[in-house]
């Protein structure tokens, strides 16, 4: 018998393929209410990066104005972050994103910052298919600015106060199909198997990614009547298929059913799983995707699901051509036209 | 007076008034000589009233003067409407078959052209505006081949026809201005001087290619089109990303996304997009972003007169955005200036991470200068401020993006670099960007990044020189205006003194910061002040008045549109120095 004392090792922390904690991905502290689905979102990405091994470094988070837009303050503090104004965070994105297209980008919006006053923002976000995901956190009220309906609120819901949506929502997945963005799906805050699979993916994806997650108001729309409370996403969300996720450094071979599954392989060789749960779906097809979505209007029910994949259409910064280099950190020697250029230009002005 | 020479062409919009007009600019700066062109239109694309003046003369000239040397009608509109502009010694070529002669004045020669006897231009539209110019090139004194060699690499991208066609054509017209019309007296002259003709649109847009731009982006709108158009004609050359966006809210803050990256960013409009562009600015201000937005002033409120100039922006200008904020705000003087200014826009800007305005409008932007190449600085400094582009050996302080120092400066750092993340916002923030109205709005923090922000207004002041007073000490009157009617009042103090009445002058460039205390000091001693704008209101004298509690003697002021002559100032001059009245507000002559 051996006498050698053992000292027990201190557990070894759990890290990703890259050396880091979880911890490491964790914002500030939340001053969202308790319960609000905006917090459990949070959650979800931090994880969503950790997993996916992302250097937060080399993140650029996001944000407009509302209670949702306040939330890249509670995920990621090791990433950059910008508030920046109501309904403009679409074209700041861009901004920053053309200046330096080695950064990735993820974008917190809210369905008021959104579907109102950011929509022509937001059409012109998704036409650019610029690579980035940009997640509404869709409630059906102004949160922060207590509780007046927004334009997603389905028509015929009833606030608080008792007042009835006399309009139809928009819906934001339907556009940013039409719009051109190459990954558009709808989620539950509530629904944490699925928002992580969709995550994932959607960090692996290479184009405008769009998820409106249905995240309820705790304090100004979660009560009977509401169609974005807890409640009634309980009962009525419909996945169009189960939504799966391997990524690049798992085992790929997981075996799954042809027929019933579709399997997209992203750009990053990572792969999405889609077990159809509706006869009709077929990701791939613009067309199809919005048929369902508009049926699933007509039976009232809340489609979720990743409704429309399309691995093939390059991304902004492809189809601009733009050259290797970030112009944002370009030696102040090439930040200038060269003199051979300069010689060009004034000859044309001789 | 130095000599100079105006030829002006009119017509309908689509009559090919244009054409002339470039060769008539690159024949006189091939001379050596300068120029000023500025064109009066409509907001149509076919039809309506075009008028382009060209002045040319071997000094500087600095506007497009008061009357003309040489009238080419297009059509009997033209003839009309300008005839009246002719003055002793000049001249009128016109197609005899088409065009009835007014009344000139005395002194005025009639050249009718008969256009149907000298070529076949039933196919060639534009054939008469052909032949004049080759009379009109006799009659000045030029030597064919100068024409020649312009015509060719005019239609250099048409087929060799067409450029035989024209050059034949010229060549009638020459040749029977040579055989039947009087030359006019004063032949032009010859320097050795090579000039670059700028418009102001392109002159801002290779400014801010040699600040090292690297990121433009815009939504048309007249008179600023042209900045977009360079900008996207050289966009690949001069390796500047430049994005047409769907309205100017998006164009401001995209360019302030690009500036948050790290590159320098710029925009332009006009009043109305503008209007859009003032959320932005505030964004710009409080997120510590600097960006250059250039306003390219046009007659307003609201649509306003799409082609038409005014200095009517400056208290939008002011009162962009909400709450106090550092901004700094420039006039160009000159097409020249339109170059020079932006670079030094940038510097201060990026030194003081605030927003900065061009104020400039559409008779600098769509007007054309003679600039000496050697004015145009293409490597000036560039001045990125305190910024942070590298994390060096990594050991370094906790990193605070608005971190409050005795400047009201905070080194910035760019996002990608690893020690120095932040949080940008556009709500109030402490030093490392935490929003502070989140749990509790903490008084002291507020006042202190207000006071921060604000410490920067005086390191912007000290950065930007005061205005200087040109001309003789103790004139009789002292003429103050700002930006664009630099030019016109510099040619109406010298009108001024021959006409015995000493006048000297003080433009402002910068106007935010102003130096009005600087500005108070050289006119205590004037002994009569007025000062001359392009609008309604005296909206530089209002804000002068409020900054410094100045009141000038008397007001010129012009809000038709049009910009003034220098006779305009004259006149008025002589009607206030006479007690007559203490505003006065040009008539403009002419429809246009
Ligand atoms: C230009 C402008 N108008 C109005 C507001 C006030 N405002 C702040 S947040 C908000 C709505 C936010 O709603 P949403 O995006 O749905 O976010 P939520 O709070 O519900 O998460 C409004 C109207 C503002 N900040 N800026
Ligand atoms: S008001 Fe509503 S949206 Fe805002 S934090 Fe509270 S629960 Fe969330
Ligand atoms: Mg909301």
């Amino acid at each position: 018998m051996s006498t050698t004392p053992v000292t027990p090792q201190p557990p070894q922390p759990k890290t990703n393929r890259i050396g880091l904690q979880i911890l490491d991905y964790r914002g500030g502290k939340t001053t969202l209410c308790a319960g609000c689905g905006h917090n459990a979102i949070s959650e979800r990405i931090t994880e969503a990066f950790y997993e996916m091994g992302v250097q937060p470094e080399r993140v650029m988070k996001m944000s407009g104005i509302g209670c949702s837009s306040k939330s890249p303050a509670y995920f990621m503090s090791r990433s950059f972050s910008f508030n920046s104004v109501h309904g403009r965070m679409p074209s700041v994105a861009t901004g920053a994103l053309l200046a330096n297209k080695t950064m990735r980008s993820i974008g917190i919006s809210g369905d008021g910052d959104t579907a109102s006053i950011g929509m022509g923002q937001f059409v012109h976000l998704m036409r650019r298919n610029l690579p980035m995901i940009y997640i509404i956190e869709d409630n059906g009220v102004y949160g922060l600015t207590k509780g007046q309906f927004s334009a997603t609120a389905d028509i015929g819901s009833k606030l608080k106060s008792g007042v009835i949506n006399d309009l139809p929502a928009i819906d934001t997945c339907a556009l940013a199909i039409q719009m051109g963005a190459t990954f558009v799906g709808r989620s539950f805050s509530g629904d944490k198997k699925q928002l992580s699979a969709m995550l994932k993916a959607a960090i692996a994806h290479k184009g405008t990614v769009m998820l409106d997650v249905i995240s309820p108001c705790v304090t100004f729309n979660d009560h009977e009547g509401s169609t974005k409370s807890y409640k009634f996403m309980q009962g009525h969300e419909e996945p169009v298929a189960e939504v799966g996720f391997v990524s690049n450094f798992e085992d790929i071979a997981v075996e799954y059913d042809h027929d019933t599954t579709v399997d997209v392989q992203l750009h990053d060789g990572s792969h999405l799983r889609l077990r159809k749960l509706h006869e009709d779906y077929d990701p791939t097809d613009k067309a199809r995707a919005m048929n369902l979505l508009m049926e699933a209007h007509a039976n009232e029910e809340v489609l979720t699901g990743v409704f429309y994949v399309n691995t093939q259409k390059p991304d902004f910064t492809e189809m601009l051509n733009m050259v290797d280099e970030p112009l944002a950190t370009l030696s102040p020697e090439r930040v200038r036209p060269s003199r051979e250029v300069l010689a060009e230009i004034m000859a044309e002005h001789g | 007076m130095s000599q100079s020479f105006a030829v002006g062409i009119g017509g309908a919009a689509g009559q090919g008034v244009a054409t002339p007009g470039d060769i008539f600019a690159k024949i006189f700066s091939r001379r050596g000589l300068h120029l000023n062109a500025y064109n009066a239109y409509q907001s149509i694309i076919r039809g309506g009233h075009t008028f382009l003046t060209v002045r040319t003369g071997p000094q500087k000239i600095s506007n497009t003067g008061d009357h003309l040397d040489l009238l080419i009608p297009l059509n009997q509109d033209t003839m009309d409407r300008h005839l009246r502009l002719l003055t002793a010694g000049g001249a009128c070529l016109y197609n005899a078959d088409l065009i009835q002669p007014g009344a000139p004045a005395a002194g005025v020669q009639l050249c009718p052209m008969p256009v149907s006897n000298m070529a076949d231009i039933t196919r060639n539209k534009v054939g008469q505006n052909t032949l004049a110019i080759g009379a009109a090139l006799s009659m000045m004194g030029v030597g064919f081949p100068a024409l020649e060699s312009v015509l060719v690499e005019q239609f250099r991208k048409k087929e060799q026809a067409v450029i035989d066609e024209n050059v034949s054509l010229a060549r009638a017209g020459y040749d029977y201005a040579t055989q039947n019309f009087k030359p006019f007296a004063w032949a032009l002259p010859m320097t050795e001087a090579r000039y670059a003709v700028l418009s102001g649109n392109a002159a801002m847009a290779m400014g801010g290619a040699a600040a090292g731009v690297k990121f433009y982006s815009a939504y048309p709108m007249s008179p600023a089109t042209g900045v977009l158009h360079w900008m996207a004609a050289h966009a690949r050359k001069a390796e500047i990303m430049v994005r047409q966006v769907e309205d100017e809210i998006g164009v401001v803050t995209m360019a302030i996304g690009a500036a948050h990256a790290g590159v320098r960013a710029m925009c332009a409009t006009s009043g109305g997009g503008f209007a859009l562009m003032s959320e932005g600015m505030g964004l710009s201000a409080q997120a510590e972003i600097p960006i250059v937005v250039i306003d390219c002033q046009r007659a307003g409120p609201s649509t306003g007169v799409p082609t038409k100039t005014e200095q009517g922006d400056l208290w939008q200008m002011l009162g962009a955005g909400f709450g106090d904020y550092p901004k700094v705000i420039a006039a160009p003087l000159d097409i020249a200036d339109c170059f020079k200014l932006i670079p030094e826009i940038f510097n201060i800007t990026d030194r003081f991470q605030c927003p900065g305005i061009v104020l400039c409008d559409l008779l600098l932007s769509e007007g054309r200068l003679s600039v000496d190449p050697k004015e145009l600085d293409f490597a000036p400094v560039i001045d990125r401020g305190e910024m942070i582009t590298s994390n060096g050996s990594g050991d370094h302080e906790p990193y605070k993006r608005y971190k409050i120092t005795e400047s009201g400066v905070s080194p910035r750092a760019i996002p990608g670099l690893p020690g120095y993340t932040h949080v940008v916002s556009s709500d109030e923030h402490d030093e490392d960007g935490v929003l502070i109205s989140d749990e509790y709005t903490n008084a002291g923090k507020r006042r202190a990044m207000m006071e921060k922000r604000m410490r920067k207004v005086d390191g912007i002041a000290a950065s930007v020189p005061p205005p200087e007073l040109y001309g003789p000490a103790n004139a009789d009157v002292t003429l103050i205006g700002w930006g664009s009617t630099y030019g016109v009042i510099e040619e109406a103090c010298e009108l001024l003194r021959e006409a015995g009445i000493s006048a000297n002058y003080l433009i402002v460039r910068w106007l935010v910061p102003l130096h009005g205390d600087a500005i108070v000091d050289m006119l205590r001693d004037a002994r009569h002040t007025i000062i001359v704008e392009n609008n309604f209101s005296g909206q530089f004298a209002r804000y002068l008045r409020s900054e410094t509690s100045f009141v000038p003697d008397g007001n010129i002021r012009k809000y038709d549109g049009e910009p003034f002559a220098p006779h305009h100032i004259v006149e008025a001059v002589k009607e206030q120095l006479a007690g007559k009245t203490k505003l006065s507000v040009p008539v403009h002559e002419i429809m246009v």
